[in-house]
């Protein structure tokens, strides 16, 4: 059985007499990964502020772990790890001693080398922080965040200035410690880039939460597509309509709608070759995810 | 609250500067007592002043205590190191208090650093005699109330700059103020004497009481601040109190 380790119960937030959150309302399970997909200024952080007892809010609530969490109460927050906007920064400390400042003192040495280890981090971690690298500082923000085995992570863009390895490898951490129980709250303005590794994807869009969906779902929504490139375009259309064959036309090329196994293609390319359509190329197009966030983004543009 | 104090100790003492800030002191203060063994008869290294003075040790100390205190809470945000600190499940009162009670720690060891380095090299002079009396008080009676003095004087400065580095979210004001307010007592003092004898109620003003280490030593200030040795020092202390209340609510609203 599943129980919720984070509760956002219609949270309201407002700078002066901006409205930044509007009835931001969500929750996150247990050993899930919580995508927060948003433009810059949709909010993200904010929420992240307000889950982490930094900022005041001005409406609704937060529960982790069934405590409430308040600038003023934060005794849950002792099973919480974060990284916020950006990591801070000691210059005159090692990034080794970084971890011993934050890490609790149960099991310290090991969790500092198993964290080090998997952030590829072994070479420079004796090094001072203010001689590191954008990246290089982010895995110590990441670090940091991770190295006591929290019940539930919070990162904020955690990608950042992280090159592909590194992202592959933050992505093997976050994927182990959710199936060990671990929860994680992920934001990112990029949606594919949360896509091999989070469960569920809440998009946000000034301050409202426009869509809430399982990941796996959302991948469909861009799906999987071919693209023929026929030596005369109408020919080819009028033989596919025929066909009933579902398409739209991009320039020269006719792209076929989702198909995840080959029936498509196939009936498509038999209905060209009986009309005598010549086929100049095919090309796999990849899902385009981002294509679908913003189409998604944009639709909520026109509702407001 | 335990682990807050350590992990602000673990900072305090993994800064470069805060051992070359001692090594620096201790340095000055054997120069000093050099120059006052070859230069026995220069007026300039008079062996009591330089022992009432902990060998420039006491200045030294404040300097370095000044810029420690406006660092201790503006490096964070500096650093963007606040959030990291108040994500957990402590306090912001705590987070506030830990770091107010290690920059106090580290004014008191400097302190007993300076004083002891004064001892012994006083001692190995062999020039100065701490039993000696001047006005029927016992040299090392003196050099103890001055210590207390400072000590009063010194726990008032930083705590104004505290506030300072606090409500400005920068260390240079802070540090600025400190070095005016202290050049303040030692230089301006006559002129703030001048002011309270024309307008009594100036006396109440702040910097009033960062004369209450001079007047511990010298009674007959009195006549001049016009306000009795207890009541400057509860006064100084009160002030401190205030100031860092103040500190205190900034850093409380300050947003992340
Ligand atoms: N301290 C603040 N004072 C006033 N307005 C603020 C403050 N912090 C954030 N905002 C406003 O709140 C809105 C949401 O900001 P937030 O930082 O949460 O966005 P975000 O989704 O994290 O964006 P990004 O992708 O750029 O990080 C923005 O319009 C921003 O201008
Ligand atoms: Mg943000």
């Amino acid at each position: 059985m599943t129980s919720t380790i984070l509760t956002v119960d219609h949270l309201d937030k407002a700078f002066g007499g901006k409205q930044v959150l509007h009835g931001v309302d969500f929750f996150v399970e247990e050993g899930h990964v919580v995508g927060l997909v948003g433009p810059n200024g949709a909010g993200k952080s904010t929420i992240m502020k307000a889950i982490l007892g930094l900022i005041p809010i001005n409406a609704g609530g937060v529960e982790i772990g069934g405590e409430p969490v308040s600038i003023t109460s934060h005794r849950a927050l002792r099973k919480v790890g974060a990284l916020i906007e950006y990591p801070g920064i000691y210059p005159f400390l090692t990034g080794r001693q970084h971890l011993e400042l934050f890490a609790a003192k149960h099991h310290q040495a090991t969790n500092i080398k198993q964290i080090v280890t998997a952030l590829g981090m072994d070479t420079y971690i004796d090094r001072k922080a203010k001689l590191y690298s954008l990246g290089m500082k982010q895995k110590l923000g990441i670090a940091q965040a991770l190295v006591n085995q929290p019940k539930l992570v919070i990162l904020d863009e955690p990608m950042n200035g992280l090159d592909p390895q590194a992202v592959k490898d933050l992505r093997d951490i976050i994927r182990n410690m959710a199936a060990n129980g671990t929860s994680f709250l992920i934001s990112s303005h990029i949606l594919s880039e949360l896509e091999k590794v989070a469960d569920d994807v809440l998009i946000l869009n000034h301050g409202h939460i426009v869509r809430e969906a399982p990941m796996a779902d959302l991948a469909k929504v861009g799906g999987l597509t071919y693209v023929i490139t026929p030596a005369n375009l109408s020919q080819a259309t009028t033989a596919l309509t025929l066909a009933k064959v579902a398409y739209t036309i991009e320039g020269a090329t006719v792209v076929l709608h989702e198909d995840t196994d080959t029936d498509l293609l196939n009936a498509a390319l038999y209905a060209l070759v009986q009309n005598g359509v010549a086929i100049k190329a095919i090309d796999r197009k990849a899902r385009d995810l981002e294509a679908a966030f913003l189409a998604m983004v944009h639709e909520d543009k026109g509702e407001a | 609250m335990g682990t807050l104090i350590q992990q602000e100790w673990y900072k305090l003492t993994h800064k470069l500067g805060t051992w070359l800030a001692i090594g620096f002191m201790v340095l000055v203060q054997v120069a000093m007592a050099v120059l006052a063994a070859v230069y026995p008869d220069s007026p300039l290294f008079n062996a009591s002043t330089l022992v009432e003075n902990s060998y420039i040790g006491g200045d030294l100390v404040m300097f370095i205590a000044i810029a420690s205190v406006a660092s201790i809470v503006s490096m964070e945000f500096q650093y963007g190191t606040m959030k990291q600190l108040l994500y957990r499940q402590y306090y912001r009162s705590q987070v506030f208090l830990s770091k107010v009670v290690v920059a106090v720690l580290q004014f008191l060891i400097l302190q007993v650093i300076a004083a002891a380095m004064t001892v012994v090299l006083s001692l190995i002079g062999g020039k100065y005699d701490w039993f000696a009396t001047a006005k029927n008080v016992p040299h090392w009676q003196t050099y103890a109330l001055g210590q207390a003095g400072t000590l009063l004087m010194g726990l008032l400065l930083l705590s104004v700059v505290l506030m300072l580095s606090t409500l400005f979210k920068t260390n240079a004001a802070a540090i600025a103020s400190g070095f005016i307010g202290y050049f303040v007592i030692t230089i301006a003092a006559g002129i703030l004497i001048a002011l309270i004898a024309k307008w009594e109620w100036l006396k109440w003003n702040p910097f009033t009481f960062l004369m209450t280490g001079n007047q511990l030593v010298t009674p007959a200030l009195a006549n001049m601040t016009h306000l009795t040795t207890p009541v400057m020092v509860v006064g100084s202390l009160v002030y401190t109190v205030l100031f860092g209340l103040i500190a205190y609510a900034s850093f409380r609203k300050r947003s992340i």
